[in-house]
């Protein structure tokens, strides 16, 4: 079934945000929340709502899976697939060689952080 | 690779763990307004998610609660999108959608084309009378002054049936009503027509327009003998225009309502 989410397409910063938080090792859903909140994983504000609404349909995309881990009941955890890692790398070879492209014409200082 | 943790940073006292426990009712709650197979797979793990992040504390409270609620109520939006979008991809479905669809648009327009053709039928019975009876009069002699009534009916106003002649020509002769002072005359065309088989039934419009315009319900009729002309017998469409108008809402109004149920039934088998 189709779920919007093509691997060729960028990212939305939700998704890219629960891959990098993934790309650490499995998490369940506050952890990646979390991740994602901080400046280095995007600093995508989001809630329950979105990152389950992201994470059902990267499920259906083979980006990311369930794991077995469990510490209770109710707290699901998830990591990276095979394919969610290729996305993730070309994601982020897209977005270097646009920072690559923004440095060339001075877009940023020379050194910039990004 | 080893599995990150959701332990709380900070310890909460019972206070808060009991006002905490207010927020995540209250959040599990509307999670009640997600679809339903989504609700199903992830309002646990939403809600725990919920209770950790309230519990580690690393966003305030003032910033927690309405980020959570606001991100609540975009993504009820998308899930409800997702699964109108993954429901309307199912042939099956689409189609019995389409022809619930088809029956429901086939009993509206019975619903509103049985009751105007009804009324704007029964609106022409006394004119087919009242033209009977005076093409019956004019046929066996009477001239037009004696067989119609002296009554002057005003044609825009007067919902009263009333009656013309008119000779062979089409000119008027007498008259029981009256438009802005004059008689009028249907067009040419109908006189024709009556002339070659017998009788009309027309909606004439002597005066056109929304808002002021005339509509008559009108029945004309040959007059043979030794005075050849024509007869109408006319009357104000007015009010049952306004009923067939209320009719044609009512029958629109549910047409959208059965359309409106069949979304709904679609989306929640869906």
């Amino acid at each position: 079934m189709a779920t919007g989410i093509q691997p060729s397409a960028p990212l939305s910063p939700a998704v890219l945000a629960i891959l990098l938080s993934l790309a650490e090792g499995e998490k369940h859903g506050y952890a990646m929340m979390k991740d994602a909140r901080t400046p280095e994983r995007g600093g995508v504000a989001m809630g329950p709502g979105t990152l389950y609404g992201s994470i059902e349909r990267m499920m259906r995309d083979g980006l990311v899976e369930e794991s077995s881990t469990q510490d209770n009941e109710r707290r699901r955890y998830y990591r990276l697939t095979g394919l969610g890692g290729t996305v993730l790398a070309a994601e982020l070879e897209r977005l270097d060689a646009a920072v690559r492209s923004a440095r060339l014409l001075g877009l940023l200082p020379n050194g910039g952080r990004l | 690779m080893t599995p990150a943790t959701s332990n709380a940073s900070h310890s909460s006292g019972p206070t808060e763990e009991s006002s905490f426990g207010s927020l995540v009712g209250l959040y599990a709650l509307a999670l009640n307004l997600y679809p339903r197979p989504f609700r199903e797979s992830y309002a646990p793990a939403m809600c725990q998610t919920f209770r950790d992040a309230l519990r580690d504390r690393s966003l305030s409270l003032r910033k927690l609660v309405p980020l959570v609620f606001r991100d609540l109520l975009i993504s009820l939006a998308k899930e409800h999108l997702s699964m109108l979008r993954d429901s309307f991809t199912r042939p099956a479905l689409v189609f019995n959608a389409l022809v619930l669809a088809g029956i429901s648009t086939v009993l509206a327009l019975a619903l509103y084309a049985i009751p105007q053709h009804v009324l704007r039928a029964g609106l022409n019975d006394p004119q087919i009378q009242l033209a009977s009876d005076l093409t019956a009069r004019l046929e066996q002699g009477a001239t037009p002054a004696e067989a119609i009534p002296a009554a002057s009916i005003d044609m825009a106003r007067s919902l009263a049936p009333f009656v013309i002649a008119y000779d062979d020509q089409g000119h008027p002769l007498a008259s029981q009503a009256q438009l802005n002072g004059a008689t009028p005359a249907p067009p040419s065309g109908v006189f024709e027509f009556v002339r070659q088989h017998g009788e009309e039934r027309i909606s004439w419009q002597p005066i056109r327009g929304s808002e002021n315009g005339v509509r008559i319900a009108a029945v004309v009729q040959r007059v043979n003998g030794a005075h050849p002309g024509f007869v109408l017998a006319g009357r104000n469409m007015r009010e049952v225009e306004t009923r067939i108008g209320q009719v044609q809402n009512m029958a629109g109004l549910t047409w959208l309502a059965m359309l409106g149920l069949i979304l709904v039934g679609a989306v929640a088998v869906g």
